[in-house]
């Protein structure tokens, strides 16, 4: 196969937009269309919905709280703190997802369980657990750094506006009150809790271990 | 020099070598959890296995196996070499070592770290030692396969209190024995046991016993595995957030060489690790050796203040230097006293000294009272850099703090400046010094003197400065900067330096690499040549878990 | 009753215009949503008795008005204090000021509301009458030119005075072109005042009136006029002034709260005056095509209408005329905003100085010669002009 050349002429311009004047006026022209337009749409009200039909000619605005469209499961908003089936945190205070977090938001205060508690000896948990969520870039690495999925951004809520710095920081109870966009609050971690004598589950057949 | 041949290389050894040690020696780890430099063999963790060839005209042993053949569906007869502990074995010149050039050693190998971890729980985020851990470590490198039973593991005690030091997980244990070893024969007190067997093997504390004694961090130190975690670090931090710097224990003048492990994001020491010097410290460190990295944090002096008793102030320091040096320059000549400090470097000392020689002034040594020694670390001087402190005054004659309670009494001494707030002596034969109108200290702790003091310059720890100590014995050993300093910290020899320059004495050392030169050319013997002080035969590194 | 009337001009139409620079906020914001497809702001509301209120987005102005009254009134630390706080004052006042020269609606005879017009009444030195501007002065458009010209300084100033790399620049730039921009701007009307042999926009109109609108006769400098009015009011696509990756927002980098607020309002001011300028000067000012003094005349293509109107609702209907007018080409003005690119800071220079320069001055040859040429047509016996 030869090669073939293709000669592409630099445009040039002609007098008439090398004048300004005329295209100055096609630009208004399209721009003008496009404000008649969407004056109309607005003032007869049948804008075009955003969410059922998002590429439609005209406004194009999706009113966020107030509309909204449907998120991919991956998609990721605020952290949630998943749970166990008796409502306590699911997260062991490993503290790999502050070690992964690249903006250094997260921070975790590990415990021991109190004296009698039958997950005592066998596991820690979170005292505290703080994302500040204004400093959190939401890249997900502390989900990919969960070895317990026990953090998730699966809420599907954007980060809200608040009026003080303070209002951002998420403490333990506000990360465990999220739900999933499935509506639950629970983990696919189905690792038997430790002390329980009956150990329901052979977990490690289908893990790597 | 004997040697013998490992996998291709030649190793030297000393007569009585094992295998593994004269391999250690050089640097070269063969995968072992049992065995430790500075504890007897015990050979019951088969990770060190090695194929040895048989000697010149020898025959192989040989065991016959039956193996499984995928072809024939069925197993055949085999034979394969028998591999013997290399933590066992003695060197013998000439001999032929296969570690990881034999197949029949890295297959071992692989099967024993999965028996290892056949009952093993895998709690590794809950687990303190995740980061350092053998198994993880070993798994990573030796066996990379994935658990083949099915059955759930055993389960055993967890969260056993030891001690008041040490919290005990028998499903991560191994049962190494390294732990029972090092109280038999490290602390000499047989405080930990072991029982039952197989499976149900665990290790339990010994009948009627409490791990307790100067020496029970140890046995964490050793374990190689999570399953003793020491009670002040557990649950504190990740060791991989944790930056580790060569220091040198302030708590006695034994001089213990300890690793610091910092949290640099927060300013925070979280712990101390002994670091190998077969010279001071060998593998090991006393408790509260172990605990001085809490002294970074408790009862520091952070800002410079004027005044005593009741109407303190708190400063700028250059305020507080400004101060010192107005009230020094006024003070009588031949009246003022300088102080060095037994809890400060050698360095620190050194300007303190040069200080005292431009004033004309007398010297005196604030330390630390004595306290409870043993035969095995600890000495009975609290104070970690006496020696360096003496060493540093060059000939000149220092007197003690008894001496300076007797001179100020007198009247001989009406203006103090120096290192430290410690006192060898009782708080209530302190009196004296309410006379003496002008007390100057360079302070990084709280102590007896502080209240006696007009002037306070917050002074950097050991751990905020570069330094040295000298120990009981001599030996002169450097330590590095872990923390920036905290507060309005700044080292005490520069704080010293500059109070002279501020008084127009000839105290020109602004970098500390100037202070060393000097110190090099007054009083070689106590400057650190070696800094870190570290054993040439070991890898700081590779024994760190060793 | 000459100061009392002056007082109320002057505050209707600085009320006026004040209020014009938050509506003319919020006409921005929506008309540019609209170009873009987009809905604008409309989130902002007043809660009267559980019903909110948004008025279509108005309300956000109220609320950015709130909002730079209650901002911290941050000061650079090392700038110049008095010339800092003075040079947002410099930057709105002298917008608000050229309006005293403009007529905005026929001069109303308080005597005659509901008469027919009558030529006489203006001779009459008893008659009432109330001229729909604040002041007449001797140098009639001069003053603008005299009044827009401080404009510079608060640009300047506000530079100079914040101590800032930036500011400064961004003070340098927008002086330097305001003072480019001026001067095509000042000679592309030269031919307006040689057709209207006045510099009185009362006499501008009325040439307009009795003739024909000045785009008619001066389209060239129509365009020229407003090129360079829009370059004075340092907007899109002439806001090298202030570039988020040059000069941050240039010479109000600094400023804050309701000493920004002066800026902004300013530059809307800006947009309003020079609306109504090219109204005057071009569009035949308050004047409705085809209405005179005495009402509605169309004596063209032959038909002959005539329909007299009372002088109140001539006046009205003036008042009105020339509020569409300014509306109009605001609008315009906002478009154009919205839609062009920016210029380069050498383009500007170059547009400024080697094309509306030179295009004024032949405007000027050209309007000369137009003249004479006219001129001689009529003393040989030609046509009306």
């Amino acid at each position: 196969m030869t090669a073939t050349t293709k000669v592409l002429r630099k445009p040039r311009r002609t007098l008439a937009e090398q004048s300004y004047l005329l295209e100055v006026v096609k630009g208004l022209g399209v721009t003008l269309k496009h404000f008649f337009k969407g004056t109309g749409q607005l003032v007869s009200g049948n804008k075009p919905s955003p969410v059922t039909d998002p590429y439609a000619d005209g406004c194009a605005t999706l009113e966020y709280p107030d509309e909204k469209r449907p998120y991919a499961q991956r998609w990721r908003g605020v952290h949630r703190l998943t749970h166990r089936d008796d409502g306590s945190p699911r997260c062991v205070a490993c503290l790999c997802c502050s070690t992964a977090c690249p903006a250094q938001c997260i921070y975790i205060k590990p415990a021991e369980y109190p004296e009698g508690d039958k997950r005592r000896g066998y596991e820690r948990y979170p005292e505290e657990f703080v994302i500040d969520e204004l400093r959190c870039i939401f890249c997900g690495f502390c989900v990919e750094a969960c070895p317990c999925d026990a953090i998730r951004m699966d809420t599907g809520v954007h980060m809200t506006a608040f009026d003080l710095r303070s209002d951002f920081v998420y403490d333990k109870d506000q990360l465990m009150s999220h739900v999933g966009q499935d509506g639950t609050q629970k983990s696919a971690n189905t690792r038997h809790e430790p002390g329980d004598p009956t150990h329901p589950g052979i977990t490690r057949l289908h893990g790597g271990h | 020099m004997p040697s013998f041949k490992l996998d291709d290389r030649e190793i030297p050894f000393e007569k009585g070598d094992t295998i593994i040690k004269a391999a250690w020696r050089l640097g070269i780890e063969i995968p072992h959890y049992c065995w430790h430099p500075g504890l007897s063999v015990a050979a019951n963790c088969r990770m060190c296995l090695v194929e040895i060839e048989p000697p010149p005209g020898g025959r192989a042993m040989m065991l016959d196996i039956m193996k499984w053949d995928a072809d024939k569906n069925d197993w055949v007869p085999d034979r394969k070499p028998k591999l013997q502990p290399a933590c066992q074995v003695q060197a013998t010149d000439n001999m032929v070592v296969r570690s990881t050039s034999s197949k029949a050693a890295v297959e071992a190998r692989a099967h024993v770290q999965e028996f290892l971890l056949v009952n093993h729980p895998v709690d590794c985020p809950i687990c303190d030692q995740a980061g350092e851990c053998k198994l993880q470590d070993y798994w990573m490198s030796e066996a990379r396969t994935t658990k083949r039973m099915r059955d759930e593991p055993v389960h055993k005690p967890k969260g056993v209190v030891f001690g008041d030091t040490i919290v005990y997980d028998a499903e991560r244990c191994i049962t190494c024995t390294r732990c029972i070893r090092v109280c038999d024969e490290v602390i000499g007190d047989h405080m930990l046991d072991l029982r039952e067997r197989g499976n149900k093997n665990e290790v339990v504390l010994a009948q009627g016993r409490k791990l307790e004694g100067d020496y029970t961090l140890m046995t964490e130190h050793v374990c190689p595995v999570g399953a003793l975690t020491s009670s002040h670090f557990r649950f504190k931090a990740r060791v991989w957030t944790l930056k580790e710097t060569p220091t040198v224990c302030p708590g006695c003048a034994t001089g213990c060489n300890l690793w610091i492990d910092v949290d640099t994001r927060e300013g925070r020491a979280y712990r101390n690790r002994p670091r190998d010097n077969e010279a001071v410290n060998r593998f090991w460190a006393c408790d509260d050796g172990m605990m001085t990295y809490l002294r970074e944090h408790d009862g520091r002096v952070l800002k410079a203040r004027l005044g005593r008793d009741g109407v303190r102030e708190d400063v700028k320091r250059d305020a507080a230097l400004d101060r010192a040096a107005e009230v020094l320059s006024k003070a009588p000549k031949g009246k003022v006293a300088v102080l060095l400090g037994a809890q400060f470097s050698t360095e620190d000392n050194f300007v303190a000294a040069a200080l005292a020689k431009a004033l004309g002034a007398g010297l005196y040594l604030t330390a630390k009272p004595a306290w409870r020694a043993d035969k095995i670390l600890r000495n009975a001087d609290q104070n970690p850099n006496r020696a360096g402190a003496l060493a540093a005054a060059n000939g000149a004659r220092v007197g003690s703090l008894a001496d300076l309670l007797a001179a100020a009494a007198e009247g001989k001494v009406q203006a103090i400046v120096g290192l430290g707030a410690d006192a060898d002596v009782d708080a209530n034969a302190l009196a004296p010094l309410s006379r003496i109108a002008d007390v100057v200290l360079a302070l990084s702790h709280e102590g007896p003197l502080a209240r006696y003091a007009t002037v306070v310059l917050p002074a950097a720890s050991w751990v905020e400065a570069e330094g040295s100590f000298v120990n009981a014995k001599g030996v002169a050993q450097g330590f590095k900067r872990a923390l920036s300093p905290k507060g309005d910290a700044a080292p005490a020899w520069e704080l010293l330096a500059g109070l002279g320059r501020a008084m127009n004495l000839d105290l020109s050392y602004t970098k500390l690499r100037e202070v060393r030169a000097a110190l090099l050319a007054q009083v070689p013997a106590a400057h650190p040549d070696h800094a870190p002080a570290t054993s040439a035969a070991t890898d700081a590194k590779a024994s760190a878990g060793a | 009753m000459f100061w009392i009337q002056a007082f109320v001009k002057i505050a209707l139409i600085v009320g006026v215009l004040v209020n014009m620079a938050a509506i003319l906020l919020w006409v921005e914001r929506k008309q540019s949503a609209m170009m873009q497809d987009r809905i604008g702001p409309n989130r902002a509301a007043i809660e009267v008795g559980g019903v909110r209120i948004r008025a279509a987005g108005l309300v956000h102005s109220i609320a950015d008005g709130i909002k730079m009254i209650w901002k911290e009134d941050w000061e650079p630390v090392g700038g110049d204090r008095l010339l800092y706080r003075l040079a947002p004052i410099i930057a709105l006042v002298p917008p608000l000021c050229l309006f005293a020269v403009i007529p905005f609606a026929p001069t109303l005879h308080v005597d005659h509301l509901r008469d027919l017009y009558d030529p006489a009444w203006a001779a009459d030195p008893n008659d009432h009458s109330i001229p729909m501007r604040i002041t007449t002065l001797d140098v009639g458009l001069l003053y603008i030119f005299a009044v827009a010209g401080a404009g510079v300084i608060g640009a300047a100033l506000a530079g100079w005075s914040s101590n800032n790399k930036f500011s400064l620049l961004g003070g340098l730039r927008a002086a330097s072109q305001m003072v480019s921009y001026e001067v095509a701007m000042g000679l592309s009307l030269v031919g307006s005042f040689m057709i209207y042999q006045s510099v009185q926009p009362a006499d501008m109109i009325t040439w307009q009136m009795q003739h024909c609108w000045g785009i008619f006769v001066q389209p060239l400098a129509f365009v020229l006029f407003a090129t360079a009015a829009i370059a004075e009011t340092k907007r899109v696509p002439f806001d090298v002034p202030e570039g988020e990756s040059e000069v941050v927002a240039g010479y109000f980098t600094e400023y804050a709260g309701l000493k920004f607020g002066m800026f902004a309002s300013g530059e809307l001011v800006e947009v309003c005056t020079s609306s109504a300028l090219l109204t005057v000067v071009f569009l035949g000012g308050w004047q409705f095509p085809f209405v005179q003094n005495s009402g509605f005349e169309f004596h063209y293509l032959g038909l002959d209408i005539s329909w007299h109107w009372a002088h109140f609702i001539v006046v009205l209907v003036g008042l009105l005329s020339f509020v569409l007018k300014v509306a109009g080409l605001i609008f315009l003005q906002l478009q154009i905003r919205w839609t062009l690119p920016r210029f380069r800071y050498d383009q500007i220079m170059m547009l400024g100085w080697r094309i509306l320069l030179p295009a004024a001055l032949l405007n000027v040859l050209l309007t000369g010669m137009g003249i004479l040429f006219y001129n001689g047509l009529s003393t040989t016996g030609g046509g009306t002009p």
